[in-house]
């Protein structure tokens, strides 16, 4: 992820693709991966379309094969940077993710609150989707009128989405709280992540990468295509 | 009248929820939607008002192919109260929740007072019009929800799940509103595996199981059916049950009053 923010050239980002297919297919998610990678295409054509229609309306810049190869690598990066979220996200899961910040020492309050807040997105999206159904079927028309209607007209889903995630939220802190959180400073686990062989390689491995993709882009400085 | 042709809905994440749905409901008709959880009841009901498009085959609600409708037209026809009745909340009060749809189908502000007047007397929450509607009780506020659709007057109306958390008093109440409702001429479809209302309303059933119909009769003839119910994981209404535990009296297992079965057994006893 870092390596993409670093570099703009092709044939970085293009290596940078393969590896995390390959990655993919290690971890049996390749189908899923490139699903998501595919599902973000209308994204990538509006950066695409976005920075085109920026660099042709700069003092100076014409329309010219070099405004859209540029405007093709910030696409091109971005398909990079979405593919490795997603192969993070499909391989990792809130609760792995907590384990890992809890053994990094980040205070289990905000490693509970951060895991939650992952864990609550799809049951949001889904309570979104049923507060839709329930205006639309009272007659309102989300896509009709201009910008400022259409703002207008969110209020109807906006105000049941905040009530629900309110009432949501305090149900969750009585629920942990009948459980005992926060009792004592110190908890224990039911799992804890330990360091074995291959992670350390992993670890090594990624290093090792990263500060070469350092050292090629901020002290030897190659010229790639 | 509304008419499903070969109704096939599969959902995005790939669960087919209907398969070769076949249905015809008249005009005035009282019917119960049956069926464990993901049957398809919810999913057949969001058909109605073109919520949701078939995957394949047709919905026709009075005449209108709902492919080629939209929602709100649909809704003007279609109401549907859903089973979370606060998904609807969003209004300072209670008057101003159920004239919200009023306005958003064009009526005029004298019709708008009208209908809002009439569907808080018909539900009886007169008294809560100037209330915020999220401090009502869980009962007010499924009657609220019924007042919101009620009031525009849709030729059919939908209820998904009405009795979830509702007490034996506010389900009687449900029931005597149902029961007008449907002697108003409107069409009234219910989604519930509440079989115990449903035996009191006594309307045609439509049995769904893994997203097909498996059954479509009157409540006599589907809730008496004991392996069917099974089939659905459905448990039968307690007089079904009584009855054909009586079976050795040569009672045959059927829905009716506890007074008529107490004198049916004495008659029999005698």
């Amino acid at each position: 992820m870092a390596t993409t923010m670093m570099y703009i050239e092709v044939t970085v980002i293009t290596i940078i693709i393969v590896v995390e297919a390959v990655l993919s297919a290690v971890a049996r998610v390749f189908g899923r991966w490139s699903r998501t990678v595919y599902g973000a295409s209308p994204l990538i054509v509006f950066v695409f379309l976005a920075n085109f229609l920026f660099r042709i309306s700069l003092p100076g810049h014409a329309l010219s094969l070099q405004s859209i190869y540029e405007s093709l690598q910030q696409a091109y990066r971005l398909i990079a940077f979405l593919a490795s979220f997603s192969i993070f996200f499909l391989t990792t899961t809130p609760e792995e993710l907590g384990m890992a910040l809890t053994k990094m020492r980040v205070p289990y309050m905000y490693v509970f609150a951060f895991i939650s807040a992952i864990r609550f997105t799809p049951i949001l999206a889904e309570e979104l989707q049923s507060i839709i159904d329930s205006q639309k079927s009272r007659g309102l028309e989300l896509e009709k009128g201009n910008i400022l209607t259409r703002l207008k007209r969110f209020i109807p889903i906006l105000v049941p989405l905040m009530v629900n995630v309110l009432r949501r939220s305090y149900e969750l802190a009585e629920a942990i709280e009948v459980k005992c959180f926060g009792a004592k400073k110190n908890r224990t686990y039911l799992r804890e992540l330990k360091m074995k062989s291959k992670d350390w390689i992993a670890l090594s491995l990624s290093i090792i990468l990263f500060s070469l993709a350092i050292y090629f882009k901020y002290i030897y400085k190659i010229n790639l295509p | 009248m509304i008419i499903f042709e070969n109704v096939e809905y599969t959902y995005p994440n790939g669960f087919k929820a209907l398969s070769s749905i076949n249905l015809e409901i008249k005009d005035g008709e009282l019917v119960a939607l049956m069926g464990e959880n993901g049957a398809g009841k919810t999913t057949l009901l969001k058909h109605l008002n073109g919520l949701l498009k078939p995957s394949s085959g047709r919905v026709i609600v009075n005449g209108v192919d709902t492919r080629h409708a939209t929602v709100a037209s649909l809704s003007r026809d279609v109401g549907i109260v859903f089973q979370n009745a606060e998904d609807m909340f969003f209004s300072p009060t209670v008057w101003e929740e159920i004239s919200f749809a009023l306005h958003n189908f064009g009526y005029q502000e004298e019709v708008i007072k009208k209908r809002v007047g009439w569907a808080l007397k018909f539900m009886e929450l007169e008294d809560y019009r100037d209330k915020s509607p999220f401090l009502l009780s869980g009962g007010e506020k499924k009657r609220l929800a019924l007042a919101i659709v009620l009031a525009w007057s849709p030729k059919i109306v939908a209820l998904d799940e009405p009795t979830v958390g509702q007490d034996v008093l506010q389900k009687e109440k449900m029931i005597q509103i149902i029961r007008q409702a449907n002697q108003q001429g409107k069409t009234i479809i219910i989604s519930s595996h509440d079989v115990e209302f449903i035996a009191d309303l006594q309307p045609r059933i439509i049995l769904m199981s893994k997203g097909k119909i498996i059954k479509d009769g009157y409540a006599e003839e589907v809730l008496t059916d004991l392996s069917l119910l099974k089939e659905c994981r459905l448990i039968p209404p307690q007089m079904v049950s009584l009855t054909y535990e009586l079976g050795f009296l040569g009672i045959k297992p059927h829905l009716g009053q506890p007074e008529d079965i107490a004198l049916e057994i004495i008659r029999r006893l005698r």
